[in-house]
């Protein structure tokens, strides 16, 4: 009825519902993550004024960076919104090669933190490719597992299980050359995740999980799996066998941070195990210790609600999008948060493994950040460009 | 969107749920559950207490003269729980404290790690080595620069037996239950012997403490507790250190003396391996001085004893220079004749007025035991005066013989007039390390020689040797000076002791006369007195001693004075002498006792002369 009319009349019309659909913006999400992206800047400050990490001598080190790249972020973020994401569908591919170069070149230009090449040093910043490469193999992913044009109706056939199976073993392998383990856990979780949210056969799911898990235990029976990483899932069972170094150190300052938090903290900058360092990387991953020692249970209950309903926001607007690849997109963002929540606090209290990846929002560093405000920012742009039908013909007859 | 799809959203969506509450209530468990708890293991990981050393309380004399004080130095500590086995950390600390790598690596990892959480590697360090560990204590974990207070001795060796010296704590005591009821650490400086052993509670003070909070890596961050140590009180002693020096140094030049004499009709020297002397005061047990040669230097023991030294002072060749041989119990031979009298007047065996006669050899035990007199010509026909005056053997046999035939020795009267003296027991004296000699009697006879039936009866000949101090009788020079303090004082016993008072600052806590300890043994003052006429003989002419007292004006001060040469099976005689002055109004008792040494009358008492000369003033 709409498309027959294409005149004056239909442009008109378009720029109508545009100018209606300004309203329709998520709010929730644009506010929670601007909330917890801002208390993230000042908990930041508050792990880092007194230890200075890294020998850096001004106590305001971490504040400034931080501040800088919530700006950038935003900016990102902002910007991501304008841009239909039908557009960035369309040129999937072009991800695909963004993400797959980027990490390429970390491998040959990275410097290793660690003992992972995972940076890359622009001079002006330092870049961390693996988490913008999170966002760009969602959009690969969603692009693949979505209803291709040829296709009458969505499904998820063998063929496209096999495709996106390359996709993500490309970004998994990418990531494990550094080798960052962690991260490529993460792009494990998502990709199932995407595929189970994509609607494909339990038994597709099943034998992906089922294959990963083999490929994990033949890469431990060829050696490629230190025992120091073992030592960081074995800590879980019993935490008490390595109190004094390494992964049991960790974990044990950790839970002695968040539990000597007591239900209302200590009070913000005053968390004393944080604040004189005996909690390792407590600025990036081990942030939440800090959070739970200074604010105490009802704070970091908070933390942990507000970072919950970024992930519904998330999973909402995916439900409500109005093609498969959007809804995918919207999940596939959703899942990075949330696979990063689980095991980042649940490292930071004892039910995870020691993995070192950062809290989404809340951790220092600018690649996290922007990163997730770029995957935030998609998802709003799912919800802006949302079409709806409904929309469209109430405004036509407004507009009529 | 398929209906398919819309499940496992709402299924993701019940997910996030619980995860979300997984999350919370694992939280809440960990920060409301358990949050005191963590909180009290996190301020224990956090917090760290060190102890503060007191400065040890310093030892006067008499007359307030500073004997021993603390001084303050650095040292360095180590845990070497911490350190063993970190070779960076060793390395950095042999470097700076100029000691081998081994010897380092040995002395901490032969450290019981259970008990010493603290041993001190090196003291005193300098400056310069303080502010070098300091500025580098990141890099040595377990290492910290303590506070220990060393002893400083202004007289150097004098009087060392009665002082003592202090050490680190053995890892033993620190397990044992004596030291439990105070804070010792390992590193910890401990009396171990003499007075510091003694009062080691009175001197040590009280440690202090600082709580502060560290880093990681053990710097400290803030304090939160400060408690300042407590010094320890002084001791101020009954020894008058003028006097103990002439002590000491008539007691070394006597027996560089005697060592230049030969033994009678032979060639050999006398060997005069050691000797003490003991100044007592009969009126109230103080104990004016107390020498024992050979002697050490404390100072040895300040930082730590060398191996080399410690071996040397318990070297037989150097005649163990660490026993205090006033305390340590010898034959008395004549000295103890003083018991034998007092036995014989009081058990009615003699009165002052028997007589007996010496023939040089004596009969009483059967023709086939013949008792000679050291006289082997006899002293002829004597009274108790005359027999203390020459010392006459065979007088004391027959009294001796007559105390084992009363009653057929049922009542072991020698015996227990010797223990009425105070011998065979501790005087309690308030050092350690004394003896409490031996009076046999027939219950220790049958059980020392329990395998050689036919030795183990106690025969009248035993109990005569026993009356001129032979036999198995062993006695220390401050009991036989306690035995002659109670002739002195009529029957009045007391308690040998050196501390005069404790004071912390300027009050006095305590005083040796408000717990003086005494006993009145309600003996017959005729019978004293007749004993204590036949000691002023001794010193006068014809006397055992007056070879010694010829120039002393015993016509104003009288003295009351016995000699003895004890024999010891293997060794030269033992010599002594015991005495008192003024007699009738007595204010000293000095028993002298030199090893191998001869005869009494010509080798000790000279120590005493010289000293009562000292003591009364004159030239």
């Amino acid at each position: 009825m709409i498309k027959r009319k294409k005149s004056k009349d239909t442009f008109e019309l378009e720029s109508y519902v545009r100018e209606k659909r300004a309203v329709n913006y998520d709010f929730i999400l644009f506010f929670m993550v601007l909330a917890v992206s801002s208390f993230g800047v000042l908990i930041i400050y508050s792990a880092t004024r007194e230890t200075f990490p890294g020998g850096v001598t001004d106590p305001q080190y971490y504040l400034k960076k931080q501040l800088i790249y919530l700006a950038a972020g935003i900016l990102l973020f902002i910007a991501v919104q304008f841009i239909n994401y039908r557009k960035i569908e369309r040129y999937w591919w072009l991800f695909l090669i963004a993400g797959i170069v980027s990490l390429a070149s970390v491998l040959m230009f990275g410097y290793e933190v660690h003992g992972s090449k995972s940076w890359i040093d622009l001079r002006f910043t330092t870049v961390q490719p693996s988490e913008f490469s999170k966002i760009f193999m969602v959009i690969c992913l969603a692009a693949v597992l979505s209803k291709w044009k040829k296709e009458k109706e969505h499904r998820i056939t063998f063929k496209k299980v096999i495709f996106s199976l390359a996709v993500a073993l490309s970004f998994v392998a990418m990531v494990l050359l550094q080798p960052d383990y962690g991260t490529a856990l993460i792009y494990l979780v998502v990709y199932i995740g995407l595929l189970f949210i994509s609607g494909a056969n339990f038994l597709y799911v099943v034998s992906i999980v089922g294959m990963i898990a083999g490929g994990v235990f033949l890469a431990f029976n060829a050696g490629y799996i230190k025992q120091y990483q073992l030592d960081r899932i074995l800590v879980l069972l019993k935490p008490e066998v390595y109190p004094d170094e390494g992964a049991g150190y960790n974990l044990f300052q950790s839970k002695l941070a968040i539990g000597s938090g007591g239900l209302l903290g200590k009070g913000l900058f005053l968390g004393k195990q944080t604040n004189l360092s005996y909690v390792p990387e407590h600025h990036t991953d081990f942030i939440f210790s800090v959070i739970g020692e200074e604010l105490g249970f009802l704070g970091a209950a908070v933390i942990i609600i507000s970072l919950g309903i970024i992930v519904w926001r998330c999973f909402y607007i995916a439900a409500r999008a109005s093609d498969s690849f959007a809804a995918l997109l919207g999940a596939g963002i959703g899942f990075i948060i949330l696979s990063q929540i689980v095991i980042n606090i649940g490292m930071t209290i004892g039910i995870m493994p020691i993995i070192g990846i950062p809290l989404p929002f809340l951790s220092s560093g600018g690649s996290n950040l922007i990163s997730m405000l770029l995957g935030i920012g998609l998802v709003e742009s799912i919800y802006i460009w949302k079409e709806v039908r409904k929309e469209y013909e109430i405004a036509y007859q407004e507009f009529k | 969107m398929n209906s398919n799809i819309r499940m496992r959203f709402k299924i993701l969506f019940y997910l996030l749920v619980i995860i979300i509450i997984v999350l919370i209530l694992r939280l809440y468990f960990m920060q409301v559950m358990s949050g005191e708890l963590y909180a009290e293991l996190a301020s224990e990981s956090i917090t760290r207490e060190k102890t503060i050393s007191a400065p040890r309380g310093n030892i006067y004399d008499r007359n307030g003269k500073l004997l021993v004080r603390s001084i303050p130095i650095k040292a360095v500590a180590v845990q070497p729980n911490v350190v063993s086995g970190n070779e960076s950390v060793m390395r950095i600390l042999s470097g700076c404290l100029d000691i081998p790598y081994t010897k380092i690596r040995k002395d901490i990892e032969e450290s019981n790690v259970s008990y010493m959480d603290k041993i001190i590697i090196k003291q005193p360090v300098d400056t310069s080595v303080v502010i070098y560990i300091e500025e580098n204590i990141d890099k040595l974990p377990g290492v910290e620069v303590v506070d220990v207070y060393l002893r400083e001795y202004s007289y150097g060796a004098l009087a060392s037996h009665i002082l003592g010296y202090i050490g680190e704590i053995s890892e033993d005591k620190l397990k044992s239950e004596e030291y439990n009821n105070y804070n010792y650490e390992g590193g910890d400086q401990i009396g171990l012997g003499g007075l510091e052993e003694t009062y080691e509670s009175v001197l040590r003070g009280k440690k202090g403490k600082v709580a502060y909070e560290v880093d990681p890596i053990g710097r400290p961050v803030s304090t939160i507790q400060e408690i300042d140590p407590v010094s320890g009180n002084d001791l101020y002693l009954t020894i008058d250190i003028d006097l103990q020096k002439i002590v000491e140094e008539a007691l070394y030049q006597s027996i560089l003396e005697v060592r230049q004499k030969k033994i009678k009709d032979t060639d050999e020297y006398y060997k005069a391996t050691g000797g003490a002397v003991v100044v007592l005061s009969p009126v109230d047990g103080q104990i004016l001085a107390m020498a024992s040669y050979p002697t050490y230097d404390p100072e040895l023991f300040v930082g730590g004893i060398s191996k080399d030294d410690w071996s040397n002072l318990n070297d037989p060749e150097n005649n163990y220079p660490f026993l205090n041989r006033a305390i340590s119990s010898f034959p008395p031979g004549s000295v103890f004749k003083i018991v034998t009298a007092y036995a014989g007047l009081s058990e009615g065996i003699i009165t002052e007025g028997s007589r007996f006669s010496c023939a040089g050899i004596w009969y009483g035990l059967g023709e086939n035991f013949p008792k000679s007199c050291w006289l082997k010509s006899g002293h002829g026909s004597l009274n108790i005066v005359g027999a203390l005056k020459n010392s006459c053997d065979i007088y004391f046999y027959q009294v001796g013989y007559g105390l084992f035939r009363k009653l057929n020795n049922a009542e072991e009267l020698l015996q227990k007039y010797s223990r009425i003296f105070g011998l065979g027991s501790e005087t309690g004296v308030d050092i350690p390390g004394e003896d409490t000699g031996l009076v046999p009697d027939e219950e220790w006879k049958a059980e020392y020689f329990k395998d050689r039936k036919d030795y183990s009866v106690w025969f009248p000949g035993d109990t005569v040797n026993m009356s001129i101090g032979q036999g198995d009788l062993a006695v220390t020079p401050l009991q036989m000076a306690q035995a002659f303090s109670i002739i002195a004082g009529r029957g009045i016993k007391y308690r040998p002791h050196l501390i005069k008072e404790i004071r912390d600052g300027g009050d006095v806590l305590f005083t040796s006369s408000s717990a003086r300890e005494y006993e009145d043994l309600q003996l017959n003052k005729d019978f004293i007195e007749a004993i204590e006429k036949g000691l002023i003989q001794v010193a006068a002419p014809g006397g055992t001693a007056y070879g010694v007292f010829m120039d002393f004006p015993v016509d104003e001060i009288p003295v009351a004075a016995k000699t003895g040469t004890a024999e010891f099976y293997g060794k030269q005689d033992y010599a002594w002498f015991a005495s008192y002055a003024p007699a009738g109004n007595p204010e000293y008792v000095i028993v002298g006792m030199i090893e191998q040494a001869g005869s009494g009358g010509s080798n000790v008492a000279p120590i005493a002369e010289r000293i009562y000369r000292y003591l009364f003033n004159i030239d």
